[in-house]
């Protein structure tokens, strides 16, 4: 098990290796942040001082050395456009991500498993259709647009929300969090809706089509017909063997919550990590770019690792297979 | 930092009074420090905390600041300032003559960006506590007006937190904090989130805002900004996209204010002869001044400004506006539209048949793809194949540098408001050691210009000035030196009970803010 422990943590530290690399070999097409950085009355002396100061001037190997030897003493540079450490930025930026990523993950869930069921038991119903029917918006309305016909309906026309930010944020140590005052829990409601509908929606149809099956089954029928009610047989028999599939699609989905943010954190002004990549693209902020990249890949590595060492804890012929 | 996010808290829980005022801007500024980065954004803010000398009206012109008055020295060796006594910074310390001298050597640093506005100057003399020399190396007749932006810090608050010079790599003190005599200072600051401001109480000059909280949020997406406006989340948006501007106006609890920019939008070519270029736009077809005549002439400016800009924008004869000092009334004729001379030029000069590679910026000027878009087509209708390529501003400078283009798009606005500004950068032969023509991509070269330069820039008498300004514009407009499309329209919006003034430059200018 040690042995197999051992060769994955390798192969994900490669893993994480390449996608670096792959991400400095981009970094050039992205853009030259030297004009962004000065004004306009610079002259060409000006911006080839800059380029060499910043190590622009070296290939890009040079370059990813150089950040993953600072990197390793826990020094992810300085970004360009804030002239702060970006460690420091992404500290800042994100209790911001994580907190809309778990509301609207659990909004997700909740819903999407409770929507799933009813569906599922009342399938002729005209509430049950009328929620697939609707369900369709979040799997085929692209986010943005999602995000702006919110905003629109509550905030514009009704008034009752905040349309773009956070709220205001109470820090603990050094986390910033939304959810202790009034403001900050208004801020979240149309961001994690936005976020969360469209996993809502893919959680719900897969938990009502697995639902519909397992209900089918000769087992749901034995327990009717030993005259057990209603609800013991559709919650205890029924929704927890559709569970299985339903918890791993859930894994999976867990860091595209983190990924789909960016598009949601731009819609909203909401201030996490995904907004601030986008705002160093822009800029060609390369340190945060980096260190964002890194920072998301080596959170799917991970992922992907605990996954690895779990199916090898069930599955013993895992282990030894080479 | 918990400090600056305490503070921030504690301001957002004071009672809300009709004296607070919350505005979205597209980007935030890069720093707090007046010399570290020469950008509309960074100069545009930091106008409200920070002063300079002199300082610009609601008209654009110069008037005193934390100045009182200046003359010309001799012959024009220089110009002498007479300073405001009894100004204090936002910490408290008074303002002399040493400051003054501090933010010189600070701004005309190597390290600074704005060391460009000291070339002429040769040396700065303290005569006295409250009496500054500046001397040129050449006459300069327009010296106060070009340092409007040079913003003066204080020496022992610099010293005291080690930021003596600016720092744009790593940062500094002075990248998070400012120390301004100006009208507003810095309550708390996150960059990218949100800046607070509140009035500087003991600033000299009397007060015409009624503002007691000031937020400054960027918000990137224009819908959201929009969406702020119109749910009185902000009480300000700058820029209100063209295409809503009209729907707004019909909104009663908002309104738009439009005006126009300083910035003028225009076609530059390749204009370098030989084969010693790489990339696409290796051709000499733009050598020939007929073959840019006909861009000229093929191109219907005022359709563009009718669709694009929703009839937002004025048609420009040359490279500034007419609200700029220098512009030249003897050139206002933009050229005309006609097609059929277009094609009959195009031919004559051996366009037609080649392929015309046109750069063009899509998130840098208003509109700016659908501009070049329309160009295209318009070009095509003369019988002029133009292959388009349209990138983001961080992949179109080096594109450009990289000479890969035959045609480009370029606005360009004069930071010091004069005529002699696109000169200098646009209009001479680039030349590296005078720091002259660093913006001329398409290196476009006449030795009349060149030679006049320098005349304009020492020139004392306005007449000759403007003669010797006339004479320049009228050879750029003959040789077809670049194609002067329009003015930059602005389109801000605001609150219907919020009252602001709007100036060529696009500074949002918070003393003049009033909240009904």
């Amino acid at each position: 098990m040690l042995s197999f422990i051992v060769k994955r943590v390798g192969q994900s530290v490669l893993v994480l290796l390449v996608t670096g690399l792959v991400a400095f070999s981009m970094f050039t097409f992205v853009g030259d942040p030297i004009d962004n950085m000065l004004g306009q009355e610079r002259t060409m002396e000006d911006v080839e001082r800059l380029r060499t100061q910043l190590g622009l001037d070296q290939p890009f190997v040079v370059q990813y050395v150089r950040f993953l030897e600072q990197a390793a003493q826990g020094n992810f540079g300085i970004s360009y456009r804030q002239g702060r450490p970006v460690a420091e930025i992404l500290m800042e930026r994100a209790p911001a991500t994580l907190e809309l990523a778990a509301v609207s993950g659990i909004l997700a869930i909740v819903m999407g498993i409770a929507l799933g069921v009813f569906t599922a038991i009342r399938r002729d119903g005209v509430a049950a259709n009328l929620i697939m029917s609707i369900s369709l918006i979040g799997v085929s309305l692209p986010t943005f647009l999602i995000g702006i016909l919110l905003i629109y309906l509550f905030s514009v026309e009704l008034g009752w929300l905040p349309s773009f930010g956070r709220g205001e944020t109470v820090k603990i140590g050094g986390w910033s969090t939304g959810f202790l005052t009034e403001s900050g829990l208004k801020a979240l409601i149309l961001p994690a809706i936005t976020l969360g509908l469209y996993q809502m929606t893919l959680i719900m149809r897969l938990v009502r089509s697995e639902m519909l099956e397992v209900l089918r089954q000769d087992y749901v029928r034995f327990a009717r017909a030993r005259g057990l009610s209603n609800r013991v047989v559709n919650f205890r028999h029924a929704l927890k063997n559709t569970m299985v599939p339903v918890i791993t699609v859930i894994g999976l989905q867990l860091g595209s919550i983190i990924a789909f943010a960016i598009i949601t954190e731009t819609v909203f002004q909401w201030p996490g990590v995904g907004l601030l990549f986008i705002n160093a693209i822009q800029f060609v902020d390369i340190p945060v770019m980096a260190a964002y990249l890194m920072l998301i890949s080596v959170m799917f590595v991970a992922i992907n690792l605990l996954v690895d060492i779990l199916y090898a804890m069930i599955d013993p012929r895992l282990r030894s297979a080479s | 930092m918990f400090r600056l996010s305490a503070a921030f808290a504690i301001a957002l829980a004071l009672p809300v009074s009709a004296k607070d005022f919350s505005f979205a801007v597209t980007t935030d500024p890069q720093t707090m420090d007046p010399h570290a980065v020469n950008s509309a954004p960074v100069l545009g803010f930091l106008n409200n905390v920070y002063e300079g000398l002199v300082r610009r009206g609601k008209d654009m012109s110069i008037e005193p600041s934390l100045a009182t008055s200046w003359s010309p020295i001799g012959n024009g060796e220089g110009w002498r300032f007479v300073l405001r006594q009894g100004v204090t910074f936002q910490d408290g310390s008074a303002f002399d003559a040493d400051d003054v001298i501090f933010s010189y050597e600070r701004a005309s640093s190597e390290e600074a960006d704005t060391s460009s506005w000291f070339a002429p100057v040769s040396k700065v003399i303290k005569v006295d506590n409250f009496t500054v020399d500046i001397m040129t190396s050449a006459p300069n007749p327009i010296f106060p007006d070009s340092i409007a932006n040079w913003m003066i810090m204080d020496s022992g608050w610099a010293a005291a937190n080690n930021a003596e010079r600016p720092d744009k790599e790593r940062g500094n003190f002075a990248t998070l904090n400012a120390n301004g005599t100006g009208p507003f200072q810095i309550a708390s600051r996150q960059p990218d989130l949100a800046t607070e401001l509140k009035p500087h109480a003991g600033w000299w000059d009397k007060v015409e805002h009624n503002l007691s909280r000031v937020k400054m949020t960027p918000i990137q997406n224009s819908a959201t900004a929009l969406a702020a406006l119109l749910s009185g989340d902000v009480d300000f948006i700058n820029p209100v996209p063209i295409q809503d501007a009209q729907r707004l106006q019909g909104n009663p609890d908002v309104k738009v204010i439009q005006g126009i920019e300083a910035r003028v939008i225009m076609l530059g070519f390749d204009q370098q002869p030989g084969a010693a270029e790489s990339g696409q736009g290796a051709s000499d077809m733009f050598l020939d001044a007929r073959a840019r005549a006909a861009v000229a002439q093929a191109v219907n400016v005022p359709a563009i400004l009718q669709t694009i800009m929703r009839g937002n924008a004025e048609v420009a004869s040359q490279l500034v506006s007419p609200a700029m000092r220098g512009y030249s009334n003897a050139q206002s004729a933009p050229y005309a539209f006609d097609p059929d001379a277009a094609r009959a030029l195009a031919a004559d000069a051996g366009l037609t048949g080649q392929t015309i590679s046109f750069k063009c910026p899509n998130d840098r000027y208003l509109n700016d793809e659908a501009v070049c878009q329309a160009i295209t087509g318009m070009l095509a209708q003369a019988g002029m194949d133009v292959s388009l390529d349209a990138m983001p501003v961080s992949n179109y400078w080096p594109e450009l540098r990289a000479d890969n283009f035959d045609m480009y798009l370029l606005g360009w606005s004069p930071g010091t408001f004069d005529a002699e500004h696109p000169i200098r950068f646009l209009g001479s032969t680039p030349n590296a050691e005078k720091r002259l023509g660093s913006w001329n991509f398409g290196a476009y070269s006449n030795a009349r210009i060149d030679a006049l330069l320098p005349m304009i820039q020492s020139e004392i008498d306005d007449t000759a000035r403007q003669r010797m300004l006339d004479e320049v514009a009228k050879i750029m407009q003959d040789e077809v030196a670049y194609v002067p499309l329009y003015v930059q329209p602005l389109v801000w919006g605001a609150r219907s009970n919020i009252q602001v003034t709007q100036r060529p430059d696009n500074f949002f200018i918070l003393r003049w803010v009033t909240v009904n």
